[in-house]
């Protein structure tokens, strides 16, 4: 696998608080990496560093085999960048901000890229608009359409699809999935949409108080957790459930007949035939399998926990 | 390696900007023309009671020449505080463009926007008083040339700051050059400071030129010396402002520039 990214011992501290501690990761060429973590895990400041924009403390970030500080001119050239926060001039049009963008890149034929990537995004009648009177969806769009103007070999987003609509979420993740496919554009890209990153990252690092705590395809790492989710409504009273839950010390939380119990999914039938034994009748039942959401709450939990 | 395409793209962006945002124009236009007004009738108020026939005309001169460094170093930092006010810093950094072609780009604009603004006063002041610029002769290209690299100068030890700081300390990017005016003796002679003003005046450049300008009016030759003299502390304090620009901008990064949005 060719490695387009490739971060070693990335350390960046603030004084006496480590923002970033000693990360080593590499992307390679076609893949899509998620990076997940709470709000200051250093999503944000390690995307810094790998776009020039913040110099890290220590360790080394390659780009394509080549030192990115020694060789970033050529490198800035083949990536690109977008995010929910970052703006765009407010008093240029659509068109007059693709074009500065496109002659920074010095892309050419401009016009015919910037109209294709324009109608990729449902933004082509929005041309002479400004970006002060966009909408929140269409700016990120256009922010997203800037961003994908230099043919970019890898691609970092901060939450691409933040702030936009279910349906032109949809139209965005179909995009990247498109550029991954046809194009072989890696991507690294941070969200907090679970089930977003679950159907586009075959990988995801979860980062933690500046560490990566976990990494791996998201569908193994879900396989890993065995417990669970099973939601059962009672019949009658709950005291009797409450009394067999308590004595068996299984975990579960309960909203007046309705329990939430989490249960390792080999044990779910002898459970269910416990209950009976122990005449506990209920009317609705349903399981529901852990997800990347899950997981990621449990391991931020149990890191949390340590801290 | 300088590339003047990605120069180009950044020219491109200011000039956009100013035609787009009406309360640039006023900077360029309005203010140069009410100091006009204002200066101009307070010369002809003192031509009455004073024997020096070229009062008025040192006015007008001072105002016009003190516009050059004031554009100049406005140019400057206000662009730069475009990018700031705009969270665009990030996207012109995360692409090929070089500290170096930004520079370029800056003190490209801010000269064409000098130009724009000395001659738009030029043609006011021989409107409203019948005073020609043109006087200066030859002599006009390297005094303009010498008040603009004043003007460079600060722009970027102020940029420096504003990079490093952003908008917390943006009035500087108005004010900055303000400081400087004293010493620059724009209306009256040098001699007058007392001697601590007076020994700064002398590590202020366009005090020379200044002075150079009255004795130009007094006796038709401008100094030669001074202006050398105002050339060598021009060149060596762009260079230090340049360096301190960059030097800042090095430092803001090492605290990341997403910050400063």
């Amino acid at each position: 696998m060719n490695k387009v990214l490739e971060v070693k011992n990335l350390t960046k501290k603030f004084g006496n608080f480590i923002a970033v501690n000693n990360i080593s990761f590499s992307l390679v060429e076609g893949e899509v990496l998620g990076v997940l973590g709470p709000n200051g895990a250093g999503k944000t400041t390690t995307i810094q560093m790998l776009l020039g924009v913040m110099d890290p403390n220590l360790g080394k970030i390659s780009y394509f085999g080549k030192d990115f500080y020694k060789n970033k001119v050529e490198i800035l050239k083949n990536i690109n960048f977008a995010s929910t926060y970052i703006s765009l001039p407010g008093n240029f049009t659509v068109y007059e901000i693709l074009n500065l963008f496109a002659s920074l890149y010095e892309i050419t034929n401009k016009d015919f890229r910037i109209k294709k990537l324009l109608s990729e995004f449902q933004l082509e009648h929005l041309i002479k608009r400004r970006y002060h009177d966009l909408s929140a969806g269409e700016k990120t769009r256009l922010v997203l359409t800037k961003a994908f103007l230099n043919y970019p070999k890898i691609i970092l987003l901060d939450e691409p699809t933040a702030s936009l609509d279910p349906e032109i979420a949809v139209v965005v993740r179909k995009f990247l999935k498109i550029q991954k496919e046809e194009y072989n554009v890696s991507i690294l890209l941070t969200s907090h949409n679970m089930s977003e990153v679950e159907e586009l990252c075959g990988r995801v690092l979860i980062l933690n108080h500046g560490k990566i705590i976990e990494q791996g395809a998201p569908e193994i790492l879900v396989k890993n957790m065995t417990d669970c989710q099973l939601e059962l409504t009672v019949i009658d009273d709950n005291k009797k459930a409450t009394i067999f839950l308590d004595k068996n010390k299984i975990p579960y939380q309960v909203n007046r007949y309705t329990f939430t119990i989490w249960l390792d999914e080999k044990n779910i039938a002898q459970f269910l035939i416990t209950l009976t034994d122990e005449k506990i009748t209920y009317q609705e039942i349903s399981i529901n399998k852990p997800n990347l959401e899950d997981y990621f709450l449990q391991k931020i939990g149990e890191k949390n926990d340590k801290f | 390696m300088i590339n003047f395409n990605r120069v180009w793209a950044m020219v491109y962006r200011y000039t956009l900007n100013l035609l787009h945002t009406y309360d640039r124009l006023t900077d360029m236009f309005y203010w140069p023309f009410l100091d006009l007004v204002l200066w101009g009738l307070t010369g002809l108020y003192f031509i009455q009671s004073s024997n020096n026939p070229h009062t008025l005309t040192i006015m007008i001169t001072g105002l016009v020449f003190w516009i050059v460094i004031w554009r100049a170093q406005y140019e400057i930092t206000v662009n730069l505080l475009w990018e700031i006010w705009d969270k665009n810093l990030v996207n012109i950094f995360v692409s090929p463009l070089t500290i170096w072609e930004w520079i370029i780009a800056l003190i490209i604009c801010g000269f064409t926007r000098l130009i724009v603004s000395i001659s738009f006063s030029a043609l006011a002041a021989f409107i409203l008083y019948k005073y020609n610029i043109l006087i200066y002769g030859f002599y006009l290209i390297p005094i303009i040339l010498s008040l603009a690299l004043t003007g460079w100068a600060v722009g970027f030890f102020v940029g420096g700051w504003l990079i490093k700081h952003g908008q917390k300390i943006q009035t500087l990017a108005w004010t900055g050059v303000a400081a400087l005016a004293p010493f620059t003796v724009p209306y009256f002679p040098l001699t007058i400071l007392p001697d601590w003003a007076k020994t700064i005046a002398y590590f202020v450049p366009p005090s020379y030129i200044f002075e150079g300008m009255r004795n130009l009016l007094q006796t038709g030759s401008f100094p030669i010396d001074k202006l050398i003299i105002s050339f060598f502390l021009n060149v060596i304090y762009l260079i230090l402002g340049i360096l301190f620009f960059v030097f800042m901008f090095n430092r803001s990064r090492k605290l990341g520039l997403g910050r400063l949005i």
